[in-house]
This record gives C-alpha cells, structure tokens and sequence, in this order.
C-alpha cells in the first residue's frame, strides 16, 4: 500500500436483515465492495436511490444499527502509517475516531441539530467531547474562529436551528464536519433539498474546506452535474455494486458500462434539444436480485453470459475499472 | 407586540374561564335534590329536640339568609360574587356554623404539603430514571425495571396504599398507622413537631410516589424512544459527542417538552386533594372534606374548594403558557 492511500475496503458486505413475518429476508445494500481512496481526493458515488449508496457510507463509517448489519470484509483507515480496522475498534475508540480523523454530514441537514440549544451549544458539544482542558470561553473562542474562517456570518452561533435557513443549515453541517480537520470527510447527499443557487454555495464551501484541509472528501450524490463539478474520481454504483470506477473526466468521456452511459446521456447539454433518453425501467429490488449481471434486465446491449454470471470490477485501462461482460470479454 | 398580540387576550381568556367555571359550580349544586335547609332541620330534630313549629319557621327563614338560599337564583348568583370578592364562600352547612374559608384554611396545608412534593417528587423521579431507561432500552436493567414497572403501574391504588400500610405500619411498626400528626400535639415550628409531621407523611407519600413514578417512567421511556430516533441524536452519535451528554442533552432535555405539560396540569389537580389517600390513611386534607360536602349538600363547601381548584388550574396553565418559550426555543409569542 503505497503512503499515498487513507482508506481501503476488502470485499465489504453489509445486509439488512429483516424478519417479515418469521420469515428472514436479507436486503443487501452493499455486496462485495472494493475501494481505494487516496488522500488529497474528492472522491465520488453516483447511483440511482436505493442502489446503497448510503448503507455504504454508513458502513465505512462503522455505524450499523439493526437492520443493517455488517456481513463480512474489511474497513481499513490509514492514520499515520498505521493501519486502523475501524469495525474491530472498541467503543470509545471509534467515538474518538469520529469527527477527530473521519467526520460526517448527513442527508437532510434540517433536523440534523438539537432543537432546543443554540448551536454554538452544539459546537461546543463537538469540541467538549474531543478536545480537554478548555474552558467554555476559548471553546466558543474556536467555534467563532471556525465560523469566521469560512466565511459564515458569526450570528449563526447565537441562533437556534429553526431561525436559519436550510442552506444555511447545510452549510453549518459542512463547517462543523471540518472543525477538528479530519483526514476524511463523508458528504451524503448535500445538495440535496437545495435550490441550484444554494447548491452552488454549498458545493463551493465543500471545495474550500478540502483544499484548505487537503483532506479526501467522500461525496454521495446522485447529482451528475455535482460530480463533474468537484470529484476528482468517481465510482458508479448499482444494486449494491460499484460497476464503474474512474477518474471523473474518464467516466464522463468514455463511460464503458451502458448504465453509466444512461446516466451520462441523460444530462442536459448547452445547445442541444434533442429528446433524453434515460435507462429503461426501474432498479430492481435488492431483496430479490436478478441472476448474473443485477443491470441486465434493464441492458439494451445484454448477451446471454449476462443472464448467468456477474461480471467482476476488472481493470479496463489505465485508473478505469468496469464491471460488464460486454468490457471484460475481450481478456477471455 | 407580545403584550397586545398574546397577553392581553391569553389574559381575556384566563379570567372567563374563571368565571365560567365558576358560574357553573354556582348552579350544579342548585339542581341538586339535597336541601340543606330541610337537612339542618331534620337532623337537629333527629337528636330528639322538640322544636314548635313558629320557631321552625324561624330557623329556616335564618338559614336560608345563613345559607345564601335567599330570594331567586339570579339574586343569589350575585350575592354570590359580591361576597366571593372578599374572599367569604359562607358558612359552611355540615360543619356548622364554621366558615367555609377557615375549612378550607385547615385542610389546605395537608393537602398541598403533601401532594405539591409527592407531584414533583414523581415527575422528576420517573422522568430522569424513565429517560434514561428508554436511553439504554437493550440493557438487562432497563429491561427488568421495565417489566418491574409494568407489574406496579396497573395496581389499583387502593389495594397498593393498603398493603404497605399493613406492612410498614402494621406488621413492621416503623411508620404511624393514622393522621397527619400524632394526637394532641400542636403545630409549631419545632423540629421535633416537622419530624413528626414527615413521619405521619412518609407512607401516604410513599404511596402516591411509587405509583405516580411508575406512570411518569412508562410515558417518559416511550417519548424518549421516539426521540432516540431523531436526526439529531444520530448526528451526535455521529460526532462522536460523548453519550451522556447525548443522554441528557439531547434525547432526555427534549423529551421533557410534553412532561412539562403534563406536569402543570397534574399540579392543578392538587386542589381536588386526593381521597383515596386520605381515606386509607386518614390523613387530613382537602379530599376528605369535598367529599363531605358533596355527601351532605354542603354548597358553600363544594364551591369553595371548586372555585379554589378552577383558579389553580388555570392559573398554572397560564404560567406553563408564558414559560414555555423558555424551554422549547421554537414557540414564541408575537
């Protein structure tokens, strides 16, 4: 593993078990996911809703309440030259862990703060829990620093949750999220529930704070248009898979596998008026997966190994991987 | 802005709804079939007294003016309020001829001392351990004391109040079996007369807590189980926020909100006094004595210990109105 790498997954499996009616049925949101996230990157995930997306997220940052749980593989950290499995770490540890070395921001910032405490209370919270020996006033003293850095009027710290607005709301989410500079931010659906303009402000402080922090920002989002924005790479997941794997401009010139080139023949182009097609159908359940390929009920381009066998993440050209019979026949 | 938008009208509604409670409590007892003239009567009769019939006359006509039975029910609704000013409800029928205010003065301390501590004591008691059981809800503890509380709260009270009194004051001498203080002895501010008072108050408090704790616990865990689920919590959780911060300031300190509703309006119940305590215990107090009064037709009573409870009610339910915004951030009067 070369220095240059902050988190690898082995083969991570995550399910939601669930008991319908005594009988068990198993969702699996995440199967099988290999990644290798470099440090200094904004890295993407893309992918229709309900494709897990955010079971993985949820998964790399070891929060797994029942339903969800965690089916085999590996969450690797690379802090310092050492190697941390954050699944195998005890309870206070991972605790530190978080918002220390790898922080969070959650979809729906809207209710994401405590409705009863000004949120410097909730800043302080933050602090208090991974910072000792301070008093109260150098505690705020940070929080307004913080703020002030960023470019956030000071006055949301005196300010109750519901007196702000929901961009203002999400932008609090992203400050918080770098306040004790993490090696690794998650950013699960930010724009989401945004308007375009708030979006741009939002997608803009993300961008700030990874390059003042030259931290890897992990960025869900089903937003084509954000992705080509600020990820540096990306990855195309699908019925719990990750298909593609790219670097963005890669995926958006030369996407190999036919969902990705839905997805990417879907965008709105300058100049263009012709009529978009998307993928035809819908994204199958992932409680009751098709045979082989999960895409290939949906595939106009389907042969008949894709009906049998899922195809493996293979290399397809230089930092490209794709899993699709249709790529990797070709090395038979 | 908030005095003329919200005060003035939330003030408006205050005293007519004093007044209408009140109106009411003037006129059910009227349609009563007890007339307490008649009874008085009777019941000097029934000790064997001869009285002739000129001096019968008299004495309703005496009783009637006593009684404020004067004249139509209109005359009597405004004498009613004329002397309601002054804090005179009469005298009292069945306690003859005491009058109603120094009832109620008597009874009052009782009622009050013990009920307002036993309120409070429940609340804050199942409350914090109700929140942090629903905190922990998959430790073993909270699963037994869930189930402990399951098995106490549905007890009926009396057959509860019973069966300590016959334990811990019958079959183990450790508490008076009676009263709210031993006999004979006069109030005083004296430690050794409060000693007494707390010991004569233990059981029937002890009582009252247990149960009211119980159901304070079972509402409380399951608010704080919704609240679990909330956004907020998980995002703490998320940040790593060290858990009993979480515990207390952001699942038990918002579930709290409704609890502190509920609290004011068990505290306005105080003035009802709580019979079943007081009968079981023969402890002194309110609950007792409205229960007289509805038995002999005592109207005088019954309306002033009504009248008393309406405007403690209200009044509290005024008081949460106007504190509220200082707990929950999110309401606010304009």
């Amino acid at each position: 593993m070369d220095n240059n790498t902050v988190l690898v997954t082995e083969n991570i499996k995550s399910y939601y078990v669930l008991d319908v009616g005594g009988s068990k049925k198993v969702v699996k949101a995440v199967d099988d996911v290999n990644l290798t996230i470099r440090k200094n990157e904004i890295y993407g995930i893309a992918g229709e809703s309900g494709c897990g997306k955010t079971t993985l997220m949820k998964t790399l940052y070891a929060l797994m309440n029942p339903p969800l749980r965690f089916m085999g593989g590996k969450v690797i950290y690379y802090r310092d030259d050492q190697e941390i499995d954050i699944l195998s770490l005890s309870k206070e540890e991972r605790r530190k862990l978080r918002w220390e070395y790898i922080a969070y921001i959650p979809q729906g910032a809207m209710s994401i703060f405590n409705p009863v405490i000004k949120l410097k209370e909730t800043y302080r919270d933050f602090l208090d829990s991974h910072l000792s020996g301070k008093t109260r006033d150098e505690i705020f003293e940070i929080a307004r620093e913080h703020i002030k850095e960023l470019g956030l009027p000071i006055k949301v710290l005196e300010a109750y949750p519901h007196q702000l607005s929901g961009g203002m709301r999400q932008r609090v989410a992203i400050a918080l999220a770098g306040l004790l500079k993490p090696a690794v931010i998650f950013a699960d659906e930010p724009t989401t529930a945004l308007d375009v303009v708030v979006q741009r402000g939002v997608v803009q402080l993300l961008k700030d704070i990874q390059e003042s922090l030259k931290n890897t920002i992990i960025l869900v989002t089903h937003d084509m248009g954000i992705h080509a924005n600020i990820s540096d790479r990306m990855a195309i997941m699908y019925a719990g898979k990750i298909i593609e794997e790219a670097e963005t401009k890669e995926i958006f010139y030369n996407p190999l596998h036919p969902y990705t080139r839905f997805l990417i023949n879907s965008l709105p182009k300058f100049g263009d008026k012709g009529v978009r097609a998307s993928a035809p159908g819908n994204p199958p359940s992932l409680a009751n997966l098709p045979t082989g390929c999960p895409f290939h009920p949906r595939c106009p381009e389907k042969t008949d190994i894709c009906t049998r066998e899922v195809p493996e993440l293979v290399q397809t050209g230089e930092e490209h991987k794709t899993a699709c019979w249709l790529v990797s026949k070709g090395d038979e | 802005m908030f005095v003329k938008r919200y005060l003035i009208p939330r003030l408006l509604q205050y005293f007519l709804v004093i007044f209408l409670g009140i109106t009411i409590v003037f006129f059910i007892p009227r349609f009563a079939p007890t007339n307490p003239v008649q009874r008085t009567i009777s019941e000097i009769r029934s000790r064997g007294t001869y009285l002739n019939p000129a001096d019968v006359e008299q004495m309703v006509a005496d009783l009637t003016r006593l009684y404020g039975l004067e004249g139509s029910w209109g005359e009597q609704y405004i004498e009613f309020w004329r002397k309601l000013f002054k804090g005179d409800f009469g005298i009292s029928f069945f306690q003859f001829p005491t009058p109603v205010i120094e009832l109620i003065k008597t009874a009052l301390p009782w009622t009050v001392g013990l009920l307002f501590t036993t309120t409070v004591l429940s609340w804050v008691i199942g409350n914090i351990i109700g929140g942090i059981a629903g905190y922990r809800n998959n430790r073993l503890w909270s699963r037994i004391l869930d189930g402990v509380v399951m098995f106490i709260r549905p007890l009926p009270y009396y057959i509860f109040a019973l069966g300590l009194l016959i334990l811990l004051a019958y079959v183990f001498r450790l508490f008076p079996i009676s009263g709210g203080a031993s006999i004979g002895r006069l109030p005083s501010f004296t430690l050794s007369y409060i000693l007494d008072v707390l010991k004569h108050a233990f059981l029937p408090a002890l009582s009252l807590v247990v149960l009211g704790a119980a159901s304070w616990f079972q509402a409380s865990k399951l608010i704080v189980q919704n609240v679990n689920a909330e956004d907020f919590v998980q995002y703490a959780q998320l940040g790593g926020i060290k858990e009993r911060k979480i515990m207390f300031k952001y699942v038990i300190r918002n579930a709290m909100l409704p609890q502190i509703t509920n609290l004011a309006l068990s505290l306005g119940q105080i003035l009802s006094g709580a019979l079943i305590t007081e009968i079981v215990f023969s402890y002194p107090g309110l609950g007792n004595l409205l229960f007289s009064a509805i038995n002999t037709g005592d109207y005088n009573l019954i309306m002033g210990i009504t009248a008393l409870s309406i405007v403690a009610i209200t009044t509290l339910v005024l008081m949460i109105d106007l504190l509220y915004p200082l707990f929950d951030p999110r309401i606010k009067y304009k």
